[in-house]
């Protein structure tokens, strides 16, 4: 074996060109078979490293939020880095970026920017102050031979698996960024319009024989190369020929044929393995409860996994719905509908959130917070932009306490419908945060006792941290550890006399 | 009267055998596995690669089995790897790079080049140089292999006939590990070129350093012989014998 880079005797180069011109691969391939093909999810959302015949390759997906371009103030950013360490190959030097790293990012960004199939508008949070900026970082790990194709997978798996936090805009002058952390609020995906494949052809000869998918010896001997960055819809979103001998028109038009049908059965086979790795992932932030474990574990020798997921979608749904707990699964928004609608919407509803989101699965005691992909070395704080757009804690409200506990009570005594109390005397602004506050209301009143009487202050709740009150297992810690007296004689009459003007509020409200 | 050994490192306490060969013969040994006692045999030992002498003992700095050739009385450690490391004796597959005077530089994988004296080929002389250009394949041995120095080639054997030697015309190169290539080259021949040379008509070259030289009239042989050799490495015979079958049926 060499050590210093690729060491070819004469015989082999002839060689190699003599096999292709028979239509012969020196690893028994044909020429237009791409070698086998393994992508990998690692841990952190975002992380893919495919594997190509022997060629590996890591891309890593990592967001910011930063400054737009001032020319195009509602759009965020997507940028692409490669890394090209000796340890994929003893002919990468260190440092400066050699003409092929140079060209490969070019091609890469090409085919994934330019292309606009990353949708940059909804990674706007603030117009013109604070955008997502996306970095693509893609690290050579070994090359044997067509890193395009390659790295271009890898990109475009680790987009479509990255996860970034959901932020929404509040604070007082509705200018703040509030970045939800991914145990209160679940990471949202990309938005991915379509998927461009890079496909790589190297010409050999007079440029009359093409191959597809080059291994490191062929790319020695090749003469030209060509790469076509191609979707499954047939849209050609890039085309680079650098250099290398001649090729007719005929023979570049026989390429993109080959690649479209090639971009088909890659976007197959990405979209794949992107849907395997989704509902592992969902499965492994759902932790069940005990009685459910068992039979799931019987359901789990069932050697097909997508199969697996479903038998156990089906069991827990079943069990769950009996279960009171099932208002803390949904979010608080539908605690405002009616009973009989709820039993329906149920099931659906906890299939599609444990396909697509971990559930809250059951009560407080059934769900417990699988293991977070964030890891313990998480912070925040390089998450938020400039100091302009810190985001802010909602401050405990004395106003907001009050309110809880009236509406607690009021749901209590009568089984007020919230949404009734809420449309009626209460201004519009108000109104969503009220109704918000009395389903959480609901839900502390059916969780705790019922011997709470009237007199007696019932316990007041403990706001979480981040001011985000669709979080029902904040709440339901909160309420049920805390407890807060206050005296009697606070205003109380605000939701049924209408005499009252609403109250002014100030720090706590969110901007619609 | 022998003591048996407990384990690998009690050497010294184990002796050796009636013989006065090491007891590790043919068993895997790892770095500082001591082998034999030089007090325990007086008889004048030849230590080969991957040993060393420390005092009174002979120490194995390579991982891999002892062997032991009786007739020059010499131990050495055969391991596999893809980096090789130039021994004496070695027969070798080298790529030239370079033409200076009086040699020519061959790649042979090792930690350096290897040189080879124009003159080392059967019926060579002033005048009748071999014409050897850059990239051409040599099948060559290695004379002189001293760990501070770089490694001397010769295209002759030790009578200075050529016995095969000498520029590789044609065919196809490719890279395998150090264990795989003396695989090839051992007794009795491996399944996998027996069950290939029934079938198809080709021939090869092994170079100990880990390259393979493999010709035959049709291109498909080719291609076919190379990648069963390279499949073969971790495959037992049985398994061997089927996979070289598959791939003569898909290949037909």
């Amino acid at each position: 074996m060499s050590h210093a880079g690729l060491r070819m005797s004469t015989n082999e180069k002839e060689f190699i060109v003599a096999a292709i011109r028979e239509e012969q691969r020196i690893d028994g391939r044909t020429p237009f078979d791409y070698r086998r093909l393994q992508i990998k999810f690692l841990k952190e959302d975002g992380s893919v490293e495919v594997q190509l015949g022997q060629t590996r390759v890591l891309a890593v997906v990592k967001g910011e939020i930063t400054q737009p371009y001032p020319d195009r103030g509602n759009e965020g950013s997507l940028a692409i880095f490669t890394e090209f360490s000796p340890m994929g190959d003893p002919a990468f030097e260190p440092g400066r970026p050699s003409e092929m790293a140079v060209e490969l990012g070019r091609i890469i960004d090409r085919g994934l920017r330019e292309s606009r199939a990353v949708d940059t508008e909804s990674l706007c949070i603030l117009s013109g102050r604070s955008v997502w900026s996306i970095r693509v970082d893609i690290h050579i790990l070994d090359n044997y031979g067509n890193l395009v194709d390659a790295a271009n997978l890898a990109a475009l798996a680790a987009l479509l698996s990255y996860r970034r936090p959901e932020c929404t805009v509040g604070g007082d002058d509705g200018q703040q960024i509030i970045v939800h952390p991914p145990e209160v609020r679940e990471p949202v995906g990309l938005i991915i319009h379509h998927l461009p494949i890079a496909v790589t052809f190297a010409f050999f000869g007079d440029g009359n024989f093409q191959v597809l998918d080059p291994n490191l010896k062929e790319e020695e001997v090749m003469g030209g190369r060509i790469t076509i960055t191609i979707n499954s819809q047939g849209e050609i979103c890039a085309v680079q020929k650098g250099g290398g001998v001649g090729v007719s028109a005929s023979e570049v038009m026989r390429c993109l044929r080959i690649a479209a049908a090639k971009a088909q059965s890659m976007t197959e086979t990405l979209k794949k393995a992107v849907e395997i790795h989704e509902i592992e992932r969902a499965q492994r932030k759902i932790r069940r409860h005990p009685n459910l474990q068992n039979q799931i574990d019987t359901a789990s020798s069932v050697p097909n996994p997508i199969k697996k997921i479903e038998v156990e979608m089906e069991e827990t749904s079943e069990d769950i719905e009996p279960k009171q707990a099932l208002d803390t699964e949904r979010g608080i928004k539908d605690l405002s509908m009616s009973d009989s609608s709820r039993m329906k919407s149920t099931e659906t509803e906890v299939a599609e959130t444990l396909t697509e989101k971990p559930s809250r699965a059951g009560g407080r005691d059934l769900f417990a917070g699988g293991e977070s992909a964030w890891g313990d070395d998480v912070k925040l704080t390089p998450l938020k932009g400039s100091p302009g757009t810190r985001s802010t804690l909602f401050p405990l409200d004395s106003d907001a306490l009050v309110e809880f506990d009236v509406a607690a009570r009021a749901v209590l005594r009568g089984g007020v419908s919230s949404q009734r109390m809420s449309s009626k005397l209460v201004s519009e602004p108000l109104q969503r945060q009220i109704s918000d506050q009395i389903a959480a209301a609901a839900v502390y009143a059916n969780q705790t006792s019922p011997l709470i009487s009237e007199d007696a202050r019932p316990l007041g709740p403990i706001f979480p941290r981040v001011g985000d009150m669709d979080s029902t297992e904040e709440s339901d810690a909160a309420l049920e550890t805390k407890s807060v007296s206050q005296p009697e004689g606070t205003p109380v009459n605000f939701y049924f006399s209408g005499k009252k003007k609403p109250k002014k509020r100030g720090g706590s409200g969110r901007q619609d | 009267m022998k003591v048996e050994g407990t384990d690998d490192g009690a050497v010294a306490a184990a002796g050796v055998g009636p013989t006065g060969v090491s007891p590790f013969v043919s068993k895997v040994l790892a770095p500082g596995d001591i082998v034999l006692d030089l007090n325990s045999t007086n008889k004048v030992l030849r230590v080969g690669s991957g040993l060393r002498q420390d005092g009174d003992s002979i120490l194995a700095t390579k991982a891999g089995k002892l062997r032991f050739q009786k007739q020059s009385n010499k131990y050495w450690v055969e391991g596999s790897q893809k980096r090789y490391i130039p021994n004496v004796e070695d027969t070798v597959v080298g790529i030239m790079v370079d033409r200076r005077s009086e040699m020519f530089i061959l790649d042979i994988g090792g930690p350096a080049f290897g040189s080879l004296p124009i003159l080392a080929f059967e019926g060579a002389t002033r005048r009748n140089i071999p014409n050897l250009q850059i990239g051409a394949a040599v099948y060559a041995r290695v004379v002189n292999a001293h760990r501070d120095s770089d490694p001397e080639l010769s295209c002759t054997d030790a009578a200075g006939k050529s016995a095969g030697f000498g520029p590789l015309k044609g065919g196809f190169i490719f890279d395998c590990s150090t264990g795989l290539a003396r695989g090839l080259l051992s007794k009795p021949t491996p399944p996998v070129l027996e069950v290939l040379g029934k079938s198809l008509s080709f021939e090869i070259a092994v170079g100990l350093n880990g390259r393979v030289w493999v010709n035959a009239p049709k291109v498909a042989t080719i291609i076919t012989v190379s990648n069963a050799i390279q499949n073969a490495e971790f495959l037992s015979p049985t398994q061997q014998h089927i996979m070289v079958k598959k791939l003569l049926e898909d290949s037909q």
